[in-house]
């Protein structure tokens, strides 16, 4: 027998073996590899400890009143009318699985409305906002500039000579 | 009838289902054939349950919406498998929407409640004297703690393996994945547990 810690895919003998599960001439060939085989050995004890550990563990009874309990649950939904009977279903999976679907929904014409803003014609500016922009710096600038030309012009009239008259 | 149960089912072990029989009778109106699902069923339904949500209300609550859940589904069943196997799928989908809800942490305390106040315990017959039944409650608590500590999936393969005793292509159909990947739960689950409860040995 090939050891079945060796090989995965028969790892499950072992444990078919532990759960008692194993027909006898499998177990027999599997209890005589155990007797040269100590990581199988230890494998086996391990897992007969579980199995044993699992055995203690007892299931409680079904309480007294269950059927009857079930029995009015029963009737009780008999007189529900047809429609909510047909939506309780379908119902909490559109409450579930409804609201991401709404949540998405919504980000969509956010997102839509948000990219649709940018394409809008600006509005024409105000004359009273370009005139803020004009800094005070700049009109002495150009106070001077003009100062400056009108003083051009008058040394160029007086420096120029006069016309000859016939 | 089970000319019906054979033709729908195919699978030689599935047509001697008899309570695909029984279910199929359901369905034609028949409530007493649901009273003898419900007699058959109920414990390892409840007891699969208890372990696996270990709250016994909460377990009567899931166990209840089980067989509540068969009896709507009577007119739209086909014995497409064995009877169990849907009736445990049942149970399970239940239990394993109950513990991702984490609906658990809220029943916390009556899980650690091992004062043997629960209706009709067991462990009251088995104990001979005070020491033994404190050892055997500690011993209990601690493969609870070992079998509650796995992830659903395998505890759900586990409790299904070990005390429903089903074969592996059935928990396969109950958990809806491959016969290979229930062996591998399984294994891994055994694995953990071996080594949670090494101590015991």
């Amino acid at each position: 027998m090939r050891c079945p810690i060796e090989t995965q895919a028969t790892s499950e003998v072992l444990l078919a073996y532990c759960a008692r599960r194993l027909d006898p001439g499998t177990a027999a060939v599997l209890e005589a590899h155990l007797t040269s085989c100590p990581a199988c050995r230890e494998f086996a004890r391990g897992q007969r400890t579980v199995w044993e550990a699992l055995d203690a563990w007892e299931a409680m009874p079904v309480p007294p009143g269950f059927d009857r309990s079930l029995y009015r649950r029963i009737e009780e939904e008999a007189r529900v009318p047809w429609w909510q009977r047909a939506w309780r279903p379908v119902g909490p999976a559109l409450v579930h699985r409804g609201l991401p679907v709404a949540a998405a929904a919504c980000l969509l014409v956010v997102a839509g409305a948000l990219l649709e803003t940018p394409r809008r014609a600006a509005p024409p500016e105000s004359t009273a906002v370009r005139v803020e922009s004009v800094q005070p710096d700049q009109v002495e600038r150009t106070l001077e500039d003009m100062e400056l030309l009108a003083n051009f012009n008058q040394e160029v009239r007086t420096q120029a000579p006069p016309s000859n008259s016939m | 009838m089970e000319q019906r149960v054979k033709a729908s089912v195919g699978g030689a072990a599935a047509a001697l289902d008899c309570d695909a029989e029984l279910m199929l009778r359901v369905k034609d109106g028949d409530s007493p054939s649901f009273a003898l699902l419900l007699e058959k069923h109920r414990s390892p339904v409840m007891h699969f349950l208890c372990r696996m949500v270990q709250d016994y209300a909460v377990s009567e609550e899931l166990a209840q919406e089980v067989f509540l859940r068969v009896y709507r589904s009577r007119q739209s069943y086909e014995p497409t498998a064995r009877f169990t196997t849907w009736l445990f799928r049942i149970a399970t989908h239940l239990a394993l929407n109950w513990l991702r809800d984490g609906k658990h942490e809220r029943g916390q305390e009556r899980l650690d409640d091992t004062s043997g106040t629960l209706p009709g315990r067991q462990v009251c017959d088995w104990r001979p004297s005070i020491e033994q039944r404190l050892v055997y409650e500690a011993r209990l608590e601690e493969v609870r703690q070992a079998v509650a500590g796995l992830p659903a999936k395998q505890r759900a393969a586990v409790l299904m393996h070990k005390y429903e005793e089903m074969e592996y292509t059935q928990i396969a159909r109950v958990l809806g994945c491959s016969e290979s990947a229930v062996k591998s739960l399984l294994f891994r689950a055994y694995e953990t547990l071996r080594a949670r409860l090494a101590h015991m040995a």
